[in-house]
Formats: C-alpha cells, sequence, structure tokens
C-alpha cells in the first residue's frame, strides 16, 4: 500500500489523502500541468514543488533519499545508456544493486522475452526504434523489482500503432506483476485500458479516484465527466446563463444518436449545425452547434457530413449527467 | 496549381543496399486534396524530398503539368512547404512573415500588399497581421505557417510534412478544417503527409497508402477503410487494425473466392454467439471498455482462437475466460500474397 498523506501537488493546492493498493494498476488522469509529473517526482523523492508525507506498506519514505526508495521511474523522454547494450541496460539496475551475475542474467532474459527485446539484446540503443527503447526504458524500471513503478506518459510520442500495441502488452504484463504501478496520462483510453484504479488531477488537486467504469459513469463533476471522456462532454448551457451556475448537465460524445430510432420512448431532440467531421474508418466526429453550445457527436463507422448542414440529434434521458449546483 | 505525376520513381540512399522507394507510380489532380499516410521508415519523408527537389530520383520521373521537373531545382518547381513545426521569422510581425516569399521573389509592393491581405482574410488573422510572431501561440504560428506556403500565386504545389504534430489536440481539427476550406476555395494542389489514420482520412478526397517504400493503394478514405487493397492497409487502418483468419481454419464455410489463403474482418464486422453457430470458436482474454451504449458496457474484446488472436467490437456481454463463438458478417478475401481477392457477396 502507498498511502500519500496530506498531499499538496504544487504550494498553494489543496492538500489530500490517497491510497494505492499493493499490486494495483492505477491510471492517473488529468491535462497537461495538472500536477501529474509532480505526483511521481514526490513519489520519487525528486526535486519539485509537491509535498507530503509518503508511507510505503508502513514506513514512511518522504524522507528517504530517491536511491534508497523501492521506486522505479520512467519519464516520458526516455533514458538508456546509449554506449550500452539492450542487455547491459536491462542488467544496469541489478549491477548496481550488487546481483549476482548468473542471477542477473537469467532475469535480463526472462524480461526481454517480456517486453519483446529477446532479439535484440546486443543492441545498442540508438539501433532500436522509438518504441524498442521505450521498452527497454521499461524493461530497465522493472529489473530494479521496486515494489513501485512510475510510468510517467510512457506513450506519449509514439504513433498510434505503436501505442496500441504496448497498451496491450503493458496491460498483461504489469497486471502480473505485484508492483503498484502509476501510470499518468491526458487520455481517458489509457485509463480505460489499463486501469484496476484511476484518480483524477485538476489544477494540482484531487478530483475523483475509482475504477474506470465508476468515474466514467458517476462523474463528481463537470470537469470530471470531461477528463474521462474523448472527446470532450457535451455542455447543456445556454447563452444567457453563466457558464460557472450553468454546468449542470452534459452529454458524452458517444451518447449523441444521428436517429432516434432504438432510443425507446425517454429522449430528447437537439437541432445541430454541423461545422465539420473527423474520422478514422472506425468511428467519426462531428462538430458543429447546438443552442449555442460547440458540441461534438461521436459515431461508429464513416459518416458523411457537410459543414453548415442541420442536424437532428438525440440523447437518451437516461444518458444525460446531471451534477449539483456548484 | 499543377498536376502533379510520378512515373515508375524510384530512390536509393548512396552506399543503401536497397531502394528506399521502389517503382512508385501514382497522380495527383490539379487542385486536389491528397494524402500520403504511412508508418514511420515508409519512405514517405524520401518521397516529399523527391518532390520538392531536396532528393533527385535514382530513376522514374516527375511530372508538373506534363513537364519533366526531375533534374530541375526546388526553387524552379515553385514547391512551397509546410513543415511539423510552424518555421517563421520570430523578430517580425504577421504582415511581414506573409510578405516574405513575395518580398524575395521582387514582386511589387501594391501586389504584395493585396495578397497579404487575401491569405490573411482567408485564414480569419487580420487582425493580428501587426503581432509579432513570438508572440503568437504554436496554433497561430502553424497558421501563419500555413499562410506563408500559400502566399506565392505561382505555387504549382503545397507540401505538408505532418502540420499538426505541434498543435494540441482539441485544436488539431480547426486547423484541418481551415487548411481544407482554403484548399477547396483556392484551388490548391495539397500533398499532405502524415501517419496519422484520422488526419490522412479526414483531409483527403484520395488518400495513398505507403508501406516499405511502395505505394499499396490510393484511393478513397471509404474504400482504403472498407475495402483495403492489401493486407497491410487494412491493419495499419483502424484501431485495432484488421484481424486475419487463414481461410482453412474456419468452422463452417464461408463463401470464398477461388485462392483465398486468408479472410479479413473489422473488429465491427463480427459478433460474438453461441459456439456452435460460429465461424470460429475462442476464449475471451481480455475486455478494454470504451464507454456505455444504451447503459450496456461496449468496447473491444480480444479473443484467443485456434485460428490466431482477434479483436471483436461490440457489447461487452461475455465475461473473460468464458468460450464464445464469433460470427463473420462482413468479410474480405485475401491471396497468399496478401492481396485482397474479389469477394462473394460484391
Amino acid at each position: 500500500m502507498l498511502h500519500l498523506h496530506h498531499t499538496r501537488l504544487a504550494p498553494d493546492a489543496e492538500a489530500f489523502e490517497h491510497e494505492f493498493a499493493s499490486g494495483t494498476l492505477n491510471v492517473v488522469l488529468g491535462r497537461n500541468r495538472s500536477g501529474k509529473t509532480n505526483l511521481c517526482r514526490l513519489i520519487a523523492g525528486l526535486n519539485c514543488s509537491a509535498k507530503g508525507d509518503i508511507n510505503l506498506d508502513g514506513e514512511m519514505i518522504s524522507s528517504l533519499r530517491p536511491q534508497a526508495r523501492s521506486v522505479a521511474v520512467v519519464f516520458q523522454a526516455f533514458v538508456n545508456y546509449p554506449n550500452w547494450t539492450v542487455a547491459q541496460n536491462i542488467a544496469s539496475p541489478m549491477r548496481a544493486q550488487g546481483v549476482a551475475r548468473k542471477n542477473c542474467s537469467a532475469r535480463v532474459n526472462q524480461l526481454a522475452e517480456v517486453l519483446g527485446l529477446e532479439n535484440l539484446l546486443q543492441r545498442l540503443p540508438n539501433e532500436l526504434s522509438g518504441g524498442q527503447q521505450q521498452r527497454l526504458a521499461i524493461a530497465r524500471a522493472l529489473a530494479q523489482q521496486a515494489r513501485v513503478l512510475l510510468l510517467d506518459e510512457p506513450l506519449v510520442n509514439l504513433d498510434y500503432k505503436l501505442r496500441e500495441a504496448l497498451v496491450l502488452e503493458l496491460q498483461g504484463l504489469l497486471q502480473q506483476t505485484d508492483t503498484t504501478v502509476i501510470y499518468t496520462t491526458t487520455d481517458p483510453k489509457d485509463a480505460f485500458a489499463l486501469g484496476d484504479q484511476v484518480l483524477l488531477l485538476d489544477d494540482h488537486c484531487k478530483l475523483q479516484a475509482g475504477s474506470p467504469l465508476e468515474v466514467y459513469q458517476r462523474p463528481v463533476g463537470f470537469i470530471a465527466a470531461d477528463l474521462m471522456s474523448d472527446p470532450g462532454v457535451n455542455a447543456f448551457v445556454t447563452p444567457a446563463t453563466l457558464v460557472a451556475a450553468a454546468r449542470h448537465a452534459a452529454v458524452r460524445p458517444e451518447h449523441v444518436h444521428l436517429s432516434a430510432e432504438a432510443l425507446g420512448s425517454e429522449f430528447s431532440s437537439f437541432d445541430m449545425q454541423v461545422q465539420g467531421q473527423e474520422t478514422s474508418g472506425d468511428e467519426t466526429f462531428i462538430h458543429g452547434m447546438v443552442d449555442g453550445n460547440r458540441w461534438v457527436i461521436r459515431r461508429p463507422g464513416m459518416v458523411s457530413v457537410t459543414p453548415g448542414q442541420r442536424l437532428s440529434v438525440s440523447v437518451r434521458t437516461d444518458d444525460i449527467l446531471r451534477f449539483g449546483v456548484a | 496549381m499543377a498536376l502533379i505525376e510520378l512515373q515508375e520513381l524510384t530512390f536509393r540512399y548512396p552506399g543503401a543496399a536497397a531502394d528506399t522507394l521502389t517503382p512508385v507510380s501514382l497522380s495527383v489532380a490539379d487542385s486536389a486534396a491528397f494524402a500520403l499516410l504511412g508508418a514511420s521508415g515508409a519512405g514517405k519523408t524520401t518521397l516529399l524530398n523527391l518532390l520538392s527537389g531536396l532528393l533527385r530520383p535514382t530513376s522514374g520521373r516527375i511530372l508538373f503539368n506534363g513537364e519533366d521537373v526531375s533534374t530541375w531545382a526546388g526553387r524552379q518547381r515553385n514547391v512551397a512547404q509546410v513543415f511539423q513545426f510552424p518555421v517563421l521569422y520570430e523578430s517580425m510581425n504577421v504582415a511581414d512573415n506573409l510578405a516574405f516569399p513575395l518580398r524575395a521573389r521582387k514582386f511589387q509592393a501594391a501586389a504584395i500588399k493585396q495578397r497579404v491581405e487575401v491569405i490573411a482574410s482567408e485564414l480569419n488573422i487580420t487582425d493580428q497581421l501587426g503581432h509579432k510572431a513570438s508572440q503568437l501561440s504554436l496554433f497561430q504560428k502553424q497558421l501563419i505557417a500555413i499562410g506563408r506556403a500559400l502566399v506565392r500565386p505561382d505555387v504549382s504545389v503545397v507540401l505538408l510534412d505532418e502540420p499538426l504534430t505541434a498543435v494540441e489536440p482539441k485544436m488539431k481539427w480547426r486547423l484541418r478544417r481551415t487548411l481544407r476550406r482554403v484548399q477547396e476555395e483556392l484551388g490548391v494542389t495539397m500533398i499532405y503527409v502524415t501517419h496519422d489514420q484520422t488526419e490522412a482520412l479526414t483531409f483527403a478526397d484520395q488518400v495513398a497508402v505507403m508501406g516499405d517504400g511502395k505505394v499499396l493503394q490510393v484511393d478513397t478514405p471509404e474504400r482504403i477503410y472498407n475495402r483495403p487493397l492489401h493486407e497491410f492497409v487494412g491493419y495499419f487502418i483502424g484501431s485495432p487494425g484488421m484481424n486475419f483468419v487463414p481461410s482453412e481454419q474456419l468452422h463452417s464455410s464461408l463463401s470464398l473466392v477461388p485462392g483465398t489463403k486468408r479472410i479479413g474482418f473489422r473488429p465491427e464486422w463480427a459478433t460474438l454467439h453461441a459456439q456452435n453457430s460460429a465461424h470460429i470458436n475462442g476464449r475471451v482474454t481480455a475486455q478494454q471498455l470504451q464507454g456505455t451504449d444504451g447503459g450496456g458496457l461496449v468496447g473491444v474484446q480480444r479473443l484467443a482462437t485456434e485460428a490466431g488472436d482477434l479483436a471483436v467490437r461490440g457489447n461487452l456481454q461475455a465475461q473473460v475466460g468464458q468460450t464464445v463463438g464469433v460470427r463473420l458478417e462482413q468479410y474480405l478475401c485475401f491471396s497468399q500474397q496478401g492481396q485482397l481477392l474479389v469477394t462473394p457477396h460484391e
């Protein structure tokens, strides 16, 4: 159990408590500059503006030097020793810990196999692709056998096919270990794909925590709903109302339908003026205005619309997220 | 603006053992919105450098409006480029940045002023003309960089090399929409290079998918997705990509084109059923939740089957570990070489 006690991610931010259960995969989801990297640096003991007491399995580690903490880190800009081979890189933390050479090489082979690096052991990092280099950085972090593994946006900068493959690999790999993993990201898809538990951060504060489905189905407020949505949620705000006071309801882009058929009896329809669309083939995002609000609709497959076109769109009453008065 | 044709174009870097581009032939219509889509290492940047004149082809020809420009210097080709990161003169204001390509080519002051105004109004940046470039956001800077590529009236083609990389995700679609509107209104031939399927399929009327130095398919976005001519195209486009299954592994017989070695199907082209009515049987190994539909959970289920690992999109009714049957509602037939064969239900 990793317990954050009275933690402030920025000097003037509200303090919070949080527990990461042992052996779980935790996704920390927040926008850029919401405090994700500060959280990682605080746990790892690196210099940062965050403050708080950290208790790992009953031991207070906040005053320990980084080297003395059982914490491994992989940053977004992955670092490997450029003049060492893949095998030497993976072995480096074990050699630093004084692990016997024989045990060390068995563990190197095992990690290389898990991360698909077994045929690359004699290569240098600059002879690897971006994805392979990042897997090497992860293998090196796992070789430390730390009780906590911090992955700070490890897949950003990789192209989407590689991300897709690595997310699958990581899911399998990290769920097998008894390491407590903390994975930070801006992408709600990662939270769904990887997280046993999700922690939402907003402006250096803890916003909500729970399983991905709980956070998705029962967001504590507009910002929480928006964070756990790709693209963001659609607000119901009339131009006459104040934004802050009127963010009482929202609907997710995937819950807006182009046809009211099959929606049952409880639904509302809206008039949307189309501004444009994006498609990835398997889904289409339609951008437009509804009652003065920017909305995005996410539909499966390829949908063809023209800018300026008017669409009648429908939302199931059950799919409208309602929030208490802020 | 120009019709761009590549005829049997090859390129090999000096000293390299193999061609980076194997013969590439394609044509980009005048005033077209065209995308080159491929993974890194597919040869996209090499092709772009050949078009802009930074590299000379090893063999083959490049024609602009029927004229062979293969040996022309970049300057003579009238090619404008937009790069991943905006390249601007930071100390100049927006108007001077836009005017720079015209001044460098000794256009008349009055003509320059008029053209800068046209482009600024086209991009809705007239109110920023007096701002220093260094004060702008990345999004605004990239918009100016695009404006600078468009400012010369005599440009043959605008080449865009991953132009949205530096722009934050929520702004991307706005910049892409502006780009597309300007492309249509000014009738500019644009070639847009990207590794991102959404960028390519959204921006272009015609998409060329590249893999391993070859152009594998040139087609409309809709056909690229629904009728990939090559297995790689099916795998590369879509997230997750197309599933492929050896045809001899299918339980009940689907109607197959003679010569079929593998069948391909998109994750949303299959449904899960009881085993007895299925084409393939397997076990659910993982579920990737993506949201809810009508309160029920939807996402991608990963299956381990005798025909390999598969991804099926839809309702997450089955449990991890459960044995299920996969029914193919739609599929394509591929040859031993991975080429699309005409399917029976067409």
